[in-house]
């Protein structure tokens, strides 16, 4: 289906802008102007901001340099969450370009994890791709993986290789087709405020009659204020990827078609904004 | 049908979104973005190029403020100057340098070169000895060569020569062989016929015989009818006393008969010659003439020239006297003939060099001795028959064993040998006219006997011991007889009137009485009154 190959594509290839001004407080030479970078939403932060830092950092004596991480309006992004995910939880209808402060001191352990190199964003997301598929298909496909297929899976999001990537992607995509689906569908679901992280629930695409079951339904299931009833004024969106599909739309498309490279839907639910 | 519609509501509207977003989103601010990130980029490279040049200005402000205002400039244009001065005579020292290097290099390049060609000369000269070496060894090689060839050719044709000549030789040899065959062949019919002839006279010899014998018969009982009146000068002559030469000894003083040959006769006393002499009518000389102990003789006849000789013997009674057998086998005259003791055998010397043993009863040659010399004569005693030879010796052979016991040798041919009566001497006689009397016990020669007028006329002269041994009588080439004494040694007595040539044997008879003599001229004398 040529619809879902472009929506495929239009997934990957989706860009934040994104201007990185370095925070006041940080002690430069002289003054430093801001980045502006057009961020991949399926991406991490800490993979493409190198430019950031090398852009920065001619401005700051290296004795000064620690290690970098971002905030926006305070609020530390985390760099373990896909770009597209930070953007659409914390500045979904604000300004574009995104700003985002750039500081080099005073790292917030509490909140943040530490990088030390790309290594860690690749365990990261190679655990995800196992949690993943342990949900949809109790990890036997990418156990078969070689190891070379991880990689290729790794490399094909490190450098932005949209082929490479979805040729090992369609095997964690396949189910066998007496079942409907997946297991279950590995999804998140993150809440502006709140105290949990986001929510994540065993749930299966296909009901026992054989049903497949929507976007509303999980919905209904997970995170029922979030629909909206009738009569009521709309008082969230549930954005994924940055846009707001049907309540009808399948699960297990959605789950196919619109998960991020680290093979979970992540379901944003940001208040409605009041013009 | 609804489903698919809805289907198609939801994707399409999750399309639109997205279409929507990225407009927003992307499409808005990626141009404006790269624009940004490209001006960043040069005025970063602006301030790094401003910080240089700012660097250098200040280097020159510094450079300026340490010479005078005014001629700031041309001061600093003179050290600029200078400076570059003293560079350029820097380099050019420098190239000097180089130079004297590139000199001294190539000075050495041209040695090296200079060497190189020497050696390539020394080389070259080489090399042309090496090749004038070569052209005469090979020119060496081909004289070598050709030499060889040549040794070749004449080996080949010396090997051709040898081997036509090998066939010659063959060829050559089987004809000789042929001819050997041929002439074997040849002799032995001869020899064949020979035989045949012997055979054939001694048939004709029989009937001679027979004939004259009953010839003699009948003239014998026609003059038995008839008396015979005795003829004074009957062949019969009576010699005076002086007739020969006296020694003072007696000897015999009358001949009592000279009997030519050939001639019939009455019967003398002695007529034993007679009837030798009317027997034996060939051709030839009687040359001796033996009488053995029976009676039996033995006469031994030399015909003519001839080598194949017929021993003749005769068998007979006492008076008899016929021609008994004929013996061959010599391939030479016969010289001399014996009969052994026994009186079964005869042992004979032949010019053949050989001496036979012949048996009688058998008629055959029973040995053949080679004696090495011919034999002129032979005596014979029980054991030991001793013949004379050519070659101036005397063997002594045992009849037994058939082979010489002893050699005795004499100064000339030996052409007579006698016994004396109890066999214990040897008289000989040989060609340097001396008569030796050998003791056959000491095997020395006890005695010498010579004479003066003696002279040994042949190798068969014969001289003979008296039955009692006490004379010896020899007759000499010139017709004397002489007759020695034994125990003197000197010439009894010399009988020369009668014999007119050479004597060739005498003969005692057994009594003592009477001594024959023959001569070549066919005549016998017949001395008496010894």
């Amino acid at each position: 289906m040529a619809d879902d190959k472009d929506v495929l594509r239009d997934v990957w290839f989706g860009r934040i802008p994104t201007c990185f001004t370095l925070n006041q407080d940080e002690v430069t030479e002289r003054e430093a102007e801001a980045y502006y970078l057009l961020l991949p939403r399926v991406s991490y932060l800490t993979l493409v901001t190198d430019k950031v830092k090398k852009h920065f950092l001619k401005v700051m004596r290296t004795e000064d340099v620690e290690e970098m991480w971002f905030e926006y309006e305070g609020t530390p992004l985390k760099w373990h969450y896909p770009i597209g995910v930070l953007f659409d939880l914390h500045a979904s209808n604000s300004v574009l370009p995104w700003s985002i402060t750039v500081h080099f001191k005073n790292f917030p352990d509490r909140d943040l994890l530490h990088c030390p190199s790309s290594s860690v964003i690749e365990a990261h997301f190679m655990s995800s791709i196992k949690e993943a598929d342990a949900l949809k298909h109790k990890s036997q496909v990418v156990n078969d993986m070689q190891k070379k297929d991880h990689k290729q899976l790794w490399m094909g999001l490190q450098n932005d290789k949209f082929d490479q990537f979805w040729a090992m992607n369609r095997k964690l995509m396949e189910y066998p087709t007496e079942e409907g689906g997946f297991r279950y569908i590995p999804f998140r679901i993150y809440q502006a405020m709140s105290d949990r992280p986001f929510i994540q629930k065993l749930f299966r695409p296909v009901s026992p009659e054989g049903n497949a079951y929507t976007l509303g339904d999980l919905l209904k299931e997970m995170y029922p204020a979030a629909i909206t009833n009738d009569g009521e004024q709309k008082r969230y969106q549930v954005v994924i990827h940055g846009i707001e599909p049907l309540l009808e739309t399948p699960l297990q498309w959605l789950s196919e078609h619109l998960s991020h490279p680290d093979n979970f839907l992540h379901i944003c639910v940001v208040p409605t904004p009041s013009d | 049908m609804a489903e698919r519609r809805g289907e198609c509501l939801w994707k399409k509207h999750v399309a639109e979104q997205l279409k929507l977003r990225d407009r927003e989103q992307r499409q808005a601010f990626e141009e404006i973005i790269l624009q940004y990130n490209r001006l960043l980029e040069k005025a970063d490279l602006q301030a790094v190029l401003s910080e240089r040049y700012q660097a250098d200005k200040y280097d020159v402000q510094r450079g300026h403020e340490s010479s005078a205002a005014d001629s700031s400039r041309s001061d600093a244009l003179q050290q600029e100057m200078a400076q570059m001065r003293i560079r350029h005579q820097e380099e050019l020292t420098e190239l000097h340098k180089k130079r004297g290097e590139l000199a001294q290099s190539v000075i050495e390049l041209n040695n090296q070169i200079q060497q190189k060609d020497r050696e390539i000369q020394n080389n070259e000269a080489k090399m042309l000895e090496y090749q004038q070496q070569i052209s005469s060894l090979e020119g060496d090689c081909r004289e070598l060569r050709s030499c060889l060839q040549d040794l070749e050719r004449a080996n080949q044709t010396l090997k051709d020569e040898y081997d036509a000549l090998q066939i010659t030789f063959s060829a050559l040899e089987e004809k000789l062989r042929k001819t050997t065959e041929d002439n074997q062949e040849l002799v032995s019919r001869w020899m064949a016929e020979k035989a045949q002839e012997a055979n054939r006279l001694n048939a004709e010899n029989e009937k001679d015989s027979r004939r004259r014998q009953a010839k003699l018969q009948k003239e014998l009982a026609d003059a038995a009818k008839e008396p015979l009146p005795i003829e004074a000068d009957d062949d019969i002559e009576v010699l005076t006393e002086d007739a020969g030469k006296a020694g003072g000894e007696t000897s015999p003083s009358r001949l009592l008969t000279r009997t030519p040959s050939k001639k019939i006769s009455q019967q003398p006393p002695g007529g034993l010659l007679d009837s030798i002499s009317l027997m034996f009518g060939y051709v030839g000389v009687c040359v001796c003439v033996r009488v053995s102990v029976c009676m039996s003789v033995c006469v031994s006849v030399r015909a003519g020239s001839g080598s194949s000789v017929l021993d003749h013997l005769a068998h007979s009674s006492a008076l008899s006297l016929s021609l008994s057998h004929t013996l061959t086998g010599h391939s030479g005259k016969v010289l001399s003939a014996r009969f052994l003791l026994d009186n079964a055998r005869i042992v004979s010397g032949s010019y053949d060099r050989t001496l036979k043993l012949w048996d009688l009863r058998s008629k055959v040659c029973m040995k053949t001795v080679f004696a090495g010399s011919s034999c002129n004569d032979i005596v014979c005693t029980e054991q030991c028959v001793m013949s004379g030879h050519f070659d101036k010796k005397v063997r002594f052979w045992d009849i037994r064993a058939e082979s010489i016991v002893r050699e005795l040798e004499l100064f000339g041919r030996v052409t007579s040998l006698d016994l004396n009566h109890d066999r214990t001497e040897l008289l000989t006689c040989s060609r340097d006219d001396l008569v030796k009397i050998v003791d056959l016990r000491t095997n020395a020669v006890k005695q010498t006997l010579s004479a003066q007028g003696f002279k040994c006329g042949a190798d068969w002269t014969r001289v003979t011991f008296s039955p009692d041994g006490s004379y010896v009588a020899g007759g000499s080439a010139d017709g004397a007889l002489y007759i020695w004494n034994v125990l003197t040694g000197k010439v009894d007595r010399t009988l020369d009137r009668n014999h007119s040539s050479a004597i060739n044997s005498v003969s005692w008879s057994p009594s003592g009485a009477y001594v024959a003599s023959v001569e070549k001229g066919s005549r016998a004398i017949l001395w008496s009154d010894m």
